[in-house]
């Protein structure tokens, strides 16, 4: 988005094509963010909805980009626009079908966590806030039609292909989080109360499924968290040595969170080495010290057991050789970000390279939005892992070079 | 107000999303009563193509001056009805928008009659600011199509070269006589090991040869004045006096390493510092051959003692210099002494392990017990305190490097005022925000990137570089800005010229200036955001709030229960 | 119990839009509160909040962003001190200051919006319709148009943090003792100043508003100074003043 709105208020023409139904990506799901605690979708809203209305960027949401052809300066892009069995012209937002939607699904955005009906939007502050029914789930009961006040339902939309030439591309795609049910030493899928940051980040946030309560699965509030850094990431093993740069602070932000929202709750992390490297990270970290009780250990654990409570016990090994459990009535582990299931394909459309661990691979280390194709260029977690403020200069340095192709005739 | 007010109320159903609970015909009805009010209509769905055509033609037909929508909720809309305003013809600033859907009928479901009355006085409310409305225009302020670039480090030279790829003239103003900061006193640079000399050089002479491209070396600032698109810097380029006109100005003053004076027995030849180090290197100064242990020593100066903060990349470069002189000698022992080890992202975990193959060996101590060194016959010993054996390791070394913290410069301070942009708690450059706005200033105009908004590595300066020069060509590509409608005015009769108002701004748009008639506050349209802080502070009521003035709010507190005044 | 008038100002950026997302979720509360949007809480006047006591609030609700995420960056933080001081006024002039309720709210916090409304209208329920003597309430009203109240306000943050032009730093203690005992001379000021729409000597003043005479006659002269007041006549060789009603002083 930021890439796309310095190109649209330099006066450049900008089509932005998002997969999912609204702008606005990962940081949409987070309650806050660190070091500031800011609250994420607010911060967000505005972004989102300046992109949508700027008169210069042209948003295509639920759409794929499927071909390329060409080369820079003269790129003709060829987007799959999915059906959303909705008339965007004509959906107001007002939720109407959705409250009538006998279906319910898990909503990925609430990392599975909450329900949402079949006619749906993803998250209340979506943009566009156009409603989309889910084709696989649907029963085409005809509630949604029959209740829809502007006349917006279109069961019989198809895919539209839509063509667009442009002089660069930027390509934006961000992360997945590891799925740790790999990794069974720890427990996840199998025991009740291990869960992964960003589905604890839905449950804090007050928007969310619990309404901002950090609740078990036995319906019980927690006293005791811990969380378990690098979970899949510096990892030989798996081909994922690299760290994903922000785990340690998103931990640290959310148990200070945990002891904002309980204050007499036990937070506990469990760390290799504290990456704490960013304007404002140590004294966030000292924060989370000093002022909450936020307490570090340094030991990764080699195993997690559940208990008869549905508690569990951790296993790990501190500076000082010995082997120390800790029990906890939670456990969040802070998984490794990596980059977007499909990626491969997606870089065989663009014609560009990935390097061995599927991130963008640059022409020119010291030319950080360069990809190995000229006119493309890369901006945020896709090339490297960054945190939000890294990836917005990020986004904006992409548009740079964009700009210089545009206004510049540059083609290097 | 000359001409007679004539205010045209449209109330909108949304569908039943209002309509449901609230009775809007009786609404409208109830609006076709009010004081001044010639025209009130209910629409289905007013922000619909129908509604809003239905808008430009009661514009025209009962030349309505005044327009109040009942709906949904500004935030979303309000752009769009004011739009529809202007391309009939009618000031869009003398439109008022009227929340009764998002805070009236969403939130008081089971009460409809309640709601109703509430969304009646909600539009009665509206239709008494919108009598106080005045036309506002957005002023467009030229753009003078050239950057100034403070500093010609990497991230400036980046920064400066892609704004004169895009077509704008660009003046590099740089306090040494030569170019490339802190990476001339570089050797090597991690993780690719490549010379900082040749990596250095092909980007001088790339920015130096742009034909859009002008240096000012030896150079230093007196006074900048101005504001984005008109800004005015004065240096003193090697004893002359020289002024540059530009449209915006990027800060890219860089940093220092902390100086470890009285830290670590620091002497400058056996205790020394990283950059010494990399010097000796560079000058093939460092005799491997006679050297048997080399201890670095982490987090010197920093994470709480003498600055608060982690300078992020002196874990990697220790690394970096200890891999190198173990692979130009492999017989030297060669530790690094850590707490907590920086090597995030992508490359560097790999890079340090490969310096742990090359035999560079870490220990790591508690932040609370940190390495002592102690002098003893012509070298040193350096106790670290094992963090996993918890106890003493005394390290024997014939050089002690310390990885000292980059630093603020220390004329920041005074280029912070010339500018009046804030330094932070870490005395590195403060941006506007600190997630979403990292190489902004709050002050519209001026940018940030590099080492001056805090510790980065060279390829994160060179990011920011481009990000600034993205930031800092919209203006220049835009060619003009527009100041916003809603902006304060002084009423400078009124004014004492006290300052207070000049206090409470954080974007310096109102400041006290010399008139005629004395000292006055003074309102630079194009920096001020309207936020009205000055407008509540002023001790003698002499700053109006444009499309918020006090009037307008008074009417409308006061038209919110007593009924009487106005309905005609 | 009786029905309540609450208004509140609401900043655009967060609790507007955190009002917002209580509709947009569907959070209900009571029907009492009439909103007026603001840009920033820092534009809330204590002039205004007394201005709507006296025309028909039982309740005053003021919204902004929390501390650190002001659009504006630090209109908030001006905002807390500018409400403390209408609160000062509220109690000086006999009005329970729980009247007037300040909250940070963002635009998040559908659900905490609706609660606050829904507690806060509860609360002012309780209180019931708001009472007051017209002529202390318009006291405090002009009081907070009044220069030194004003200044106050504003300066108190800076007061307290960073020190003043002596490098001194206040304790929140030493400030409230400061702001309490200029709002009680400011407010004995305005209200004499109300008491002479009417002639009348420093004595009938004096009586009137039970104070002591010196303590009058040293709010006399500064209004005289101050060309607020004049003498209108010589009654018994006593001087008997009377408001300045020419249009050039305010």
């Amino acid at each position: 988005m930021q890439a796309a709105f310095d190109l649209a208020e330099a006066g450049i023409k900008v089509c932005l094509v998002e997969r999912t139904l609204s702008v606005g990506g990962r940081m949409a799901q987070l309650d806050k963010t660190f070091p500031t605690n800011d609250c994420a979708i607010c911060i967000l809203a505005p972004k989102m909805m300046d992109c949508y209305r700027h008169e210069n960027i042209e948003v295509l949401t639920f759409s794929e980009v499927i071909a390329i052809e060409g080369e820079i300066g003269t790129f003709k892009v060829k987007i799959s626009k999915k059906p959303r069995f909705v008339d965007e012209a004509k959906c107001n937002g007002c939720g109407d079908c959705a409250r009538v939607c006998p279906m319910g699904i898990l909503n990925k955005f609430d990392m599975d966590l909450r329900v949402r009906s079949g006619a749906y939007v993803p998250f209340m502050q979506a943009v566009p806030l156009i409603y989309a029914l889910d084709r696989a789930k649907c029963m085409r009961c005809g509630l949604c039609e029959s209740v829809c006040g502007q006349d917006a339902i279109r069961y019989n939309q198809k895919e539209e292909i839509v063509e667009r030439e442009v002089s660069a591309i930027i390509v934006a795609i961000g992360f997945d989080p590891f799925d740790p049910s790999g990794l069974t030493e720890y427990g996840y899928g199998k025991y009740d109360n291990v869960i992964t940051a960003l589905e604890f980040e839905r449950l804090i946030c007050a928007a969310g499924p619990t309404g901002g309560h950090v609740i078990r699965k036995d319906g019980r509030e927690v006293k005791r968290i811990a969380w378990i850094q690098c979970v899949g990431a510096r990892d030989t093993r798996d081909n994922r040595p690299y760290c994903s740069s922000v785990c340690c602070m998103y931990a640290t932000k959310e148990a200070i969170l945990t002891k904002e929202h309980y204050p007499e709750a036990e937070t506990s992390i469990l760390y290799t080495d504290l990456r704490c490297f960013g304007k404002g990270f140590q004294e966030y970290v000292n924060r989370a010290e000093d002022d909450y009780g936020v307490e570090y250990i340094r030991g990764k654990p080699g195993e997690i057991i559940e208990k008869e409570n549905k508690n569990l016990e951790i296993f790990y090994s501190p500076s000082s050789d010995k082997v120390e459990t800790l029990e906890v009535d939670m456990v969040v582990l802070s998984t490794a970000l990596i980059p977007c299931g499909g990626v491969e394909k997606f870089a065989e459309i663009l014609g560009t390279e990935l390097d061995g661990y599927k991130f963008f691979k640059l022409k020119d280390p010291y030319n950080p939005t360069e990809t190995t194709r000229a006119g493309i260029f890369v901006a945020g977690y896709c090339q490297a892992p960054r945190d939000i403020p890294e990836c917005i200069a990020h986004g904006s340095a992409a548009a740079s070079r964009a700009m210089e192709v545009v206004l510049g005739g540059s083609f290097l | 107000m000359t001409e007679a007010l004539r205010i045209g109320v449209f109330i909108c159903h949304c569908g039943t999303n209002i309509g449901g609970v609230v009775d809007v015909p009786a609404v409208a009805e109830y609006a076709s009563t009010l004081k001044n009010v010639v025209h009130a209509e209910c629409n289905l769905y007013t922000c619909s193509s129908d509604g809003l055509e239905s808008i430009k033609s009661a514009i025209l037909e009962y030349e309505l001056n005044r327009v109040v929508v009942a709906s949904c909720t500004p935030r979303t809309h309000e752009p769009l009805f004011r739009a529809t305003c202007e391309e009939a013809g009618l000031n869009s600033y003398l439109f008022e928008f009227v929340n009764i859907r998002d805070q009236c009928s969403w939130v008081h479901m089971h009460e409809p009659e309640l709601a109703t009355e509430k969304a009646k006085d909600l539009v009665r409310m509206g239709v008494a600011k919108a009598a106080l409305l005045e036309p506002l225009e957005e002023l467009s302020s030229e753009v003078i199509p050239s950057a100034v670039v403070i500093g010609a480090g990497i991230s400036g030279m980046t920064a400066a070269l892609s704004i004169a790829k895009n077509g704008f003239y660009v003046h590099v103003i740089e306090k040494e006589r030569e170019m490339g900061g802190l990476l001339r006193r570089l050797y090597k640079l991690y993780p690719t090991e490549e010379l900082a000399d040749l990596f250095l050089e092909q980007r001088i002479k790339a920015v130096a040869g742009h034909e859009r491209v002008e240096l000012h070396l030896a150079a230093s600032i007196k006074a900048i004045t101005g504001y984005v698109g008109q800004f005015k810097v004065v240096l003193d380029e090697n004893g002359a006096e020289k002024s540059i006109d530009c449209g915006v100005i990027i800060v890219a003053t860089g940093a220092k390493e902390l100086d470890p004076e009285g830290l670590y027995e620091y002497d400058g030849e056996r205790v020394i510092t990283q950059l010494q180090l990399e010097e000796k290197l560079r000058r093939d100064d460092l005799n491997l051959d006679g050297l048997e242990n080399v201890v670095m020593i982490q987090c010197a100066g920093a994470r709480g003692e003498v600055v608060g903060y982690c300078s992020k990349i002196c874990c990697m470069n220790a690394v970096k210099n200890a891999k190198l002189i173990k692979d130009a000698n492999p017989d030297i022992n060669v530790f690094i002494a850590h707490n907590e080890l920086q090597a995030y992202g992508e490359e560097y975990e790999l890079y340090y392990r490969a310096a742990k193959k090359a035999g560079v060996r870490f220990l790591r101590f508690p932040l609370e017990t940190r390495p002592k060194v102690r002098k003893r016959d012509g070298k040193q010993v350096v106790d670290v305190f094992h963090d996993r054996m918890q106890m003493n390791i005394p390290l024997d070394a014939d050089l002690v490097v310390l990885s000292v913290p980059l630093v603020q410069n220390p004329d920041a301070e005074r280029l912070s005022k010339l500018l009046k942009v804030p330094l932070g708690q870490d005395r590195f450059f403060f941006e506007a925000h600190v997630k979403l706005r990292p190489v902004d200033f709050a002050t519209d105009g001026i940018f940030l990137c590099g080492t001056a908004q805090g510790p980065k590595d060279i390829e994160e300066s060179i990011s920011q570089g481009y990000a600034a020069a993205s930031r800092a060509t919209i203006p220049l590509a835009k060619g003009y800005v527009l100041s916003a409608a809603i902006t304060s005015w002084v009423d400078e009769a009124k004014c004492v010229g006290c300052g207070i108002c000049e206090s409470v701004c954080p974007y310096g748009a109102i400041e006290v200036v010399d008139t005629e008639e004395g000292r006055r506050a003074r309102v630079t349209g194009v920096k001020c955001k309207g936020c009205g802080t000055c407008g509540s502070s002023c001790i003698k009521k002499a700053v109006t709030m444009h499309h918020f003035t006090d009037e307008q709010l008074i009417a409308q507190e006061r038209a919110a229960f007593a009924t009487e005044e106005v309905v005609s | 119990m009786e029905e309540v008038n609450v208004i509140g100002f609401l900043c655009n950026w967060c609790s507007y839009a955190g009002a917002d997302l209580a509709g947009v979720s569907r959070f209900q509360y009571p029907p009492n509160v009439r909103i007026i949007r603001v840009m920033c809480s820092g534009r809330v006047d204590p002039e205004l909040i007394l201005d709507t006591f006296l025309h028909g609030a039982d309740g005053v609700f003021i919204g902004g962003c929390h501390f650190g995420d002001c659009h504006y960056l630090e209109g908030n933080y001006y905002a807390e001190k500018k409400i403390e001081m209408a609160k000062r006024l509220l109690k000086v002039a006999g009005v329970e200051p729980e009247r007037l309720r300040l909250e940070w709210v963002s635009a998040s916090e559908g659900g905490r919006f609706a609660a606050v409304m829904k507690e806060f209208t509860e609360e002012i329920k309780v209180l019931g319709p708001i009472k007051f003597d017209i002529e202390r309430l318009e006291a405090v009203h002009i009081a907070a148009a009044d220069y030194k109240l004003r200044i106050l306000a504003t300066k108190e943050r800076e007061l307290l943090e960073g020190g003043n032009k002596y490098g001194e730093v206040f304790t929140q203690h030493e400030m409230d003792r400061l702001l309490d005992d200029m709002v009680q001379e400011v407010y004995e000021s305005k209200r004499i100043l109300l008491k002479l729409k009417k002639p009348k000597s420093v004595k009938e003043i004096a009586l009137d508003l039970n104070l002591k005479p010196n303590e009058v006659f040293r709010h006399i002269l500064d209004l005289r100074r101050h060309e607020l007041i004049e003498i209108h006549e010589i009654r018994d060789n006593r001087p008997v003043y009377i408001a300045n009603t020419r249009e050039d002083v305010e």
